[in-house]
């Protein structure tokens, strides 16, 4: 691990132990990963007795070289975003540990487990109120959105 | 006890016990000195009041990350440079000062011990604190000097002032003093 970057050297620790111990319906491409550590995609199955089981999703993580400082850049990628309250249209999540709340002892793994859990928490599918609205004028990185966090219970 | 939690393992995988398995335990047991931040073994390292490792340099970053809103990277507990307290292991006074490295590691703070003999808390009269020693009137006018909870003491001084935080010590002292004497007073 010679020559890496303080966030390639930890991202570099992450993936061997998600490759090692993924946690269960989540899975990292690792080709991708290795080609390019500051750039993954995780597959993550819907989990099972939720809304969404047999549902298979597509995240993409961005990382900046300063991981874990910076929170990573999460977005759902692929054809078949789930329908969430949470979720826009463009594959956006309004997640507060995305941003406000990021932490740097967060992993990709705890981000993976949250959103499983945000998903597996939902009760009714569906877009955000806001979603025609969002889509058309957001920015193309969700951490540039200034997210209002409505309440986590949905 | 680590070594004792290891043979523990090797105990119970036997013979068969491969040689990779007892690494991934000895490898697991190390994961505790591990920094939050970079999940190496912490290097310069400090520890948080609410218990959590970091390396020095990595908990200065993420401070300076997020100056008006210094919380603990692991469970959000207020954290501050001033408050955390550098750990010193035996191999880790090698030659190189620490503090030759930018930033500079807060130093450890030592607070002498209390001389055992004469106790601060007496002779403090004219404070709100009234003991009676008397046989006859313990242990209750005891307790409703020492156990004034809630009570709306006219010197209280405001939540959070350095009086009060000395207040509350020494009522701390004298409620264990009144155990103590009740003990005595039980073993008498
Ligand atoms: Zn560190
Ligand atoms: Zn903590």
């Amino acid at each position: 691990m010679a020559g890496m970057s303080p966030s390639e050297r930890r991202l570099q620790k992450e993936l061997m132990s998600l490759i090692k111990e993924p946690p269960p319906g989540v899975s990292v491409d690792t080709n991708i990963a290795e080609q390019n550590l500051l750039h993954w995609v995780i597959h993550m199955e819907g989990a099972a007795g939720t809304l969404y089981e047999g549902e298979r999703f597509q995240l993409q993580f961005k990382f900046s070289n300063k991981y874990p400082f910076d929170s990573p850049e999460v977005t759902f990628i692929g054809n078949n975003i789930p329908v969430h309250p949470h979720v826009y249209s463009n594959g956006h999540i309004c997640l507060s540990i995305l941003t406000d709340d990021w932490s740097p002892a967060l992993s990709v793994q705890s981000v993976c487990l949250s959103i499983v859990s945000m998903l597996s928490s939902c009760k009714e599918k569906q877009r955000p109120p806001d979603n025609t609205f969002y889509v058309k004028t957001c920015n193309k990185n969700p951490k540039k959105t200034k997210w209002w966090y409505h309440d986590d219970s949905v | 006890m680590a070594s004792s939690a290891n043979e523990d393992v090797k105990g119970s995988t036997g013979d068969e016990g491969h040689n990779s398995e007892t690494k991934d335990e000895e490898k697991k047991d190390d994961s505790i000195f591990e920094c939050n931040i970079c999940l190496d073994t912490a290097r310069d390292a400090v520890v948080s009041l609410c218990g959590h490792l970091f390396c020095w340099p990595c908990l200065h970053q993420w401070l300076e990350t997020r100056p008006n809103r210094q919380v603990c990277p692991v469970c959000k507990a207020a954290i501050s440079k001033e408050k955390v307290v550098p750990l010193y292991g035996r191999g880790s006074t090698k030659q190189e000062d620490p503090r030759e490295k930018v930033p500079p590691r807060p130093a450890g703070q030592r607070t002498e011990p209390e001389p055992g003999t004469s106790f601060p808390g007496f002779g403090f009269g004219d404070n709100s604190f009234h003991m009676s020693f008397g046989i006859g009137a313990f242990p209750f006018g005891f307790f409703t000097s020492t156990f004034n909870f809630g009570d709306p003491r006219p010197a209280a001084a405001a939540h959070g002032t350095h009086q009060h935080m000395e207040e509350q010590f020494l009522s701390k002292i004298f409620l264990w003093l009144a155990i103590l004497f009740l003990t005595w007073l039980l073993m008498a």
